[in-house]
């Protein structure tokens, strides 16, 4: 195993990824075959000196920095839940069980 | 031109597959408003399905994933309002393996969708959906999207043609992004033609994504009648002694039907293409655990009752959201980021890209116009077989991750049939040279018997 349960706890954590506990030794196995798969580039010597690769253009192009309107097709109120004033509205945490987020409850 | 009926009626004999996640219904009554706004572009009055990580102001956009099922983008891809300019009609969204993630189909939060010659087998992935509903003549051509050749290797499976353009040729805007230096929207079509019509229609400059190329929208090459003049590479490394002997047997018949053409045939080496696999599931896994950052039940995603923080509002979300696939990417991904992992992967795999890079380039540089190579190592897998071992579900992409990892473009069609089952030959080109591919490609497909057994 190159990645011990812990490691992969502590990797979900840094993900953001709730992990069952059940599912721990199954994903543990599978990481630890696809990292000790793609472990074999570092047995190819040489690499040291090559500059890393990036397709695409050389250089960004810029657009000018100028206000314009954004053209989308939806108004904010028809794309989240709950939209007054110009604001996003969004469940109070902690307040969850009261309703489905975007509810009467919001601030 | 098909009319819309007749359309319906095709997606709807196509049904059983589980191509479509689009229900019949909307994409008829959405295929009637689209017609009428009478147009006599290119593409005029064409139904093109459409990946389902492509942002359609006309249909949800899931990317086959729970964690956004029935999300409306706001707006559309640029691929999309210039398929609607040239004339084309959207004829729904195909499933897809989730976020792009697999080879086969069968990671979509939506069920797996089947190969249209056996329904036991897959019609590989991840645009399966695209590959699958053109084979079964469904539409004329689909867009799909590629990262690691997920449009090339379904469209093998499926005995149809798959482009993948150079990167920076097509832009990304409305592309939902997975691995962003690798993504690039590619077409499945029925023939060269209807493929590279689509393309045409779609590439060219794009103030929406700094990654798109300052040039204009490519145009279609007048199909050669003969090939003499070209010189055609055949990569070694492309021919391992476990290569299914069939795929090899139509390969090797293809490569005399292009001698047969006129083209000079030259064996040449690209000697780093064994770690073009580990090298992309560094690299890939890595931009992607960025990319899904967003998909957090707070900017996208549902959020779930009964959480007390804000970082169980992510972790329930992500964690409830996204299929198993995607968790491992994410997790692998995460890892060769991490402190004191980043040199010791990432880094490492930035300058392997290099190398496979530089390999093409050397090749190229020597004269030779276009590689020939199997499109994959085998005919379409049976459903469920690669499922439980993820590293042989990444090797079905091993002739396919070169070109992304390089950036050049690729095109695979039918060379014959296994047993009933197609496989798919492959031409990769220069940066940018996507004519010349195109050329070989009208005619070695004029050529080639691409539906007799082999």
């Amino acid at each position: 195993m190159s990645v011990s349960r812990e490691e992969v706890e502590r990797i979900a954590r840094l993900a953001e990824l709730h992990v069952d506990e059940a599912a721990l030794p199954g994903l543990t196995e599978q990481m630890s075959r696809i990292l000790d798969y793609v472990s074999q580039i570092a047995a190819v010597p040489g690499t040291e000196t090559v500059q890393p690769f990036s397709p695409g253009p050389v250089a960004l192009r810029y657009r000018a920095d100028e206000v314009r309107p954004v053209p989308l097709a939806l108004t904010p109120t028809q794309m989240a839940p709950a939209f007054r004033d110009g604001f996003f509205l969004v469940p109070r945490l902690g307040a969850f069980d009261a309703g489905a987020a975007g509810g009467d409850d919001t601030e | 031109m098909t009319s819309i009926a007749e359309t319906a009626s095709r997606l709807a004999g196509a049904a059983s597959l589980n191509a479509l996640l689009t229900p019949l219904a909307e994409v008829e009554a959405s295929l009637t408003r689209q017609a009428e706004r009478a147009s006599t572009g290119p593409l005029a009055g064409m139904p093109v399905a459409v990946k389902d990580n492509i942002c359609t102001l006309e249909y949800t956009t899931s990317c086959g994933s729970k964690i956004l099922e029935g999300y409306r983008s706001p707006f559309e891809a640029t691929a999309i309002a210039r398929l609607k300019a040239a004339g084309a009609l959207i004829a729904g969204k195909t499933n897809c393996d989730e976020f792009a993630m697999g080879s086969s189909t069968e990671h979509s939060a939506f069920g797996r969708t089947q190969h249209p010659f056996d329904p036991s087998r897959v019609p590989g992935g991840s645009s399966g959906g695209s590959a699958a509903l053109v084979a079964a003549g469904a539409v004329p051509a689909a867009l799909g999207s590629e990262t690691g050749g997920s449009v090339r290797q379904p469209a093998s499976f499926c005995g149809i043609v798959g482009i993948k353009p150079t990167y920076g040729r097509v832009s990304r805007y409305g592309l939902v992004a997975f691995g962003s230096s690798l993504d690039q929207i590619g077409v499945c079509g029925r023939t060269v033609s209807d493929a590279a019509r689509v393309l045409a229609a779609i590439s060219g400059r794009d103030p929406m994504d700094s990654t798109c190329e300052d040039r204009d929208p490519f145009q279609l090459p007048a199909p050669p009648e003969n090939l003499q003049g070209f010189v055609v590479g055949i990569p070694k490394e492309y021919f391992p002694p476990d290569l299914d002997p069939g795929v090899r047997r139509g390969c090797e018949r293809a490569i005399r039907i292009l001698k047969d053409l006129g083209a000079a045939v030259r064996d040449v080496s690209l000697p780093h293409t064994a770690y073009a696999i580990p090298t992309y599931y560094i690299i890939a896994p890595a931009e992607a655990s960025s990319n899904l950052a967003r998909y957090d039940g707070v900017r996208y995603g549902p959020r779930f009752n009964g959480v007390p923080d804000v970082r169980a509002l992510y972790q329930s979300t992500r964690g409830r959201g996204f299929g198993p696939e995607v968790r491992r990417r994410i997790l692998v991904g995460t890892y060769v980021l991490s402190a004191g992992y980043y040199d010791a992967y990432y880094r490492r795999a930035q300058r392997m890209r290099a190398l496979i890079a530089q390999d093409f380039r050397n090749v190229f540089d020597r004269g030779v116009d276009l590689l020939f190579t199997p499109a994959t190592p085998t005919p379409a897998f049976k459903a469920g077989e690669k499922l439980e071992d993820p590293v042989s579900m990444y090797l079905a992409d091993i002739f396919t991750v070169t070109a992304n990892l390089a950036g050049i473009p690729g095109l695979t069609l039918p060379i014959g049939r296994v047993d009933g089952l197609p496989i798919g030959g492959q031409l990769l080109a220069p940066q940018f040279l996507e004519d010349e591919m195109l050329e070989a490609a009208f005619t070695l497909e004029q050529a080639v018997p691409g539906s007799e057994e082999v």
